[in-house]
């Protein structure tokens, strides 16, 4: 078995201290700080762009709050102010009501007059038409020259009795 | 079998150039040479993947990357925080095993670990570290690891020189582990080699088997590394925490 033949074990052991130190010595100085520093700046990396989207996040979330705050107020602001227009406007209708009821009193007023007038007219021409009737009438009856009058207070008396 | 085709003879260590240091023979030999590529490729692999330091890895800087992370995770879950000062130690032993094994599964390459005085001496190292830490951190109250507690008082003549066996049993079961996987594959895989040819035609069956045990190979070469890692690691651990 060539394994257990001393000849050759110093120089094994001497070259595997050599090349074993040099690869200990090699990795430790050289290769694995490299690999350690490329992990830990992907891993700064990844924090750091994890952090962001957080602090984004959070941003977007206080916008969201904002655009939810003005939109609220926005909303009470519209409605009042349809509140107030409705407001304004039964006013102005109310208003303009009471005017035209003024309007129309006064031209009702004034037409009642016109018409009460009209009336004392028609009844003072009534009354004169029924005196010269009941003249003419008692002329032709009777030959009778009555005075108008006399006629006048007869028609009156007789309407107070129909009355 | 002639010694020519002996299944063993590729363990056999020639030397390249003959070197003599201080009356000792310290030849460049196919075992150093072996050991020089297994250095190399480390180096130059996780040098050269990790040349750009990209963020967004390349897929060589994604397996040195991996390389890294799993020693690092072993060792943080069987040490705890007190195992990163020693990560660039496993993480060399383990990739020193390791490409050591797949270098030794190139044909008519040499495998170091498959000899016993290199995963000896490897397995020694650990093994003195390890007790040098025992008794850095727990001074002479170290030696009550080999005290297991909750054991009658009458059963530890009997419990400790088990105890201390067992502990200094341990480099020997770490270096065989490594050297008996070793020398078993390879020797297998020869055996079957020669039937291939031996067979003529039919060789083609122990062809079949050598793909299919050079894979189970491949296997065993990464599972000795990572053993011989975690091993180290629970080792690491057992100097920190007695019991």
């Amino acid at each position: 078995m060539p394994q257990l033949n001393p000849e050759f074990f110093v120089s094994q052991l001497f070259w595997l201290f050599v090349f074993f130190s040099f690869l200990l010595v090699f990795l430790w100085r050289i290769s694995l700080p490299r690999i350690a520093t490329v992990l830990e700046k992907r891993q700064k990396n990844i924090d750091e762009n994890l952090s962001s989207a957080k602090e984004l996040k959070e941003q977007a979330l206080e916008i969201e709050k904002n655009i939810n705050l003005q939109l609220s107020k926005a909303k009470e602001e519209a409605s009042q102010e349809v509140k107030k227009t409705v407001l304004e406007l039964q006013e102005e209708v109310s208003f303009k009501l009471k005017t035209l009821d003024k309007d129309l009193e006064a031209k009702i007023l004034k037409s009642e007059k016109e018409i009460l007038k009209n009336k004392d007219d028609q009844m003072k021409n009534i009354n004169n038409e029924i005196k010269n009737i009941t003249k003419a009438t008692i002329e032709k009856i009777s030959d009778l020259k009555l005075p108008d009058n006399v006629i006048n207070e007869t028609i009156k008396s007789y309407k107070g009795n129909s009355s | 079998m002639a010694a020519k085709d002996s299944p063993l003879k590729q363990f056999e260590i020639d030397p390249i150039s003959n070197i003599e240091l201080g009356g000792y023979n310290i030849s460049f030999t196919n075992s150093s040479f072996a050991m020089l590529i297994t250095v190399l490729v480390i180096t130059l692999f996780l040098t050269l993947t990790v040349n750009t330091r990209s963020i967004v890895p390349t897929r060589m800087q994604l397996i040195s990357e991996l390389m890294y992370n799993f020693i690092a995770q072993l060792l943080s879950d069987t040490v705890g925080d007190n195992g990163k000062k020693y990560f660039p130690f496993v993480f060399s032993l383990f990739m020193f095993v390791l490409i050591g094994n797949m270098v030794g599964m190139i044909p008519y390459q040499f495998t170091f670990t498959s000899h016993i005085i290199v995963t000896f001496a490897l397995a020694t190292i650990v093994f003195i570290g390890v007790t040098i830490l025992g008794f850095m951190n727990h001074g002479l109250k170290f030696f009550s690891f080999f005290i297991i507690p909750g054991v009658p008082f009458y059963m530890h003549p009997l419990l400790i020189p088990i105890e201390v066996i067992s502990y200094l049993s341990r480099p020997i079961s770490l270096s065989v582990r490594l050297f008996a996987n070793m020398l078993a594959g390879h020797t297998l895989l020869k055996v079957f080699a020669s039937f291939v040819v031996s067979m003529s035609f039919f060789g083609i069956f122990p062809l079949a088997f050598i793909v299919a045990l050079t894979g189970l190979e491949i296997l065993i070469a990464f599972l000795q590394a990572y053993v011989f890692a975690i091993l180290t690691c629970l080792y690491i651990n057992d100097a920190y925490h007695l019991h």
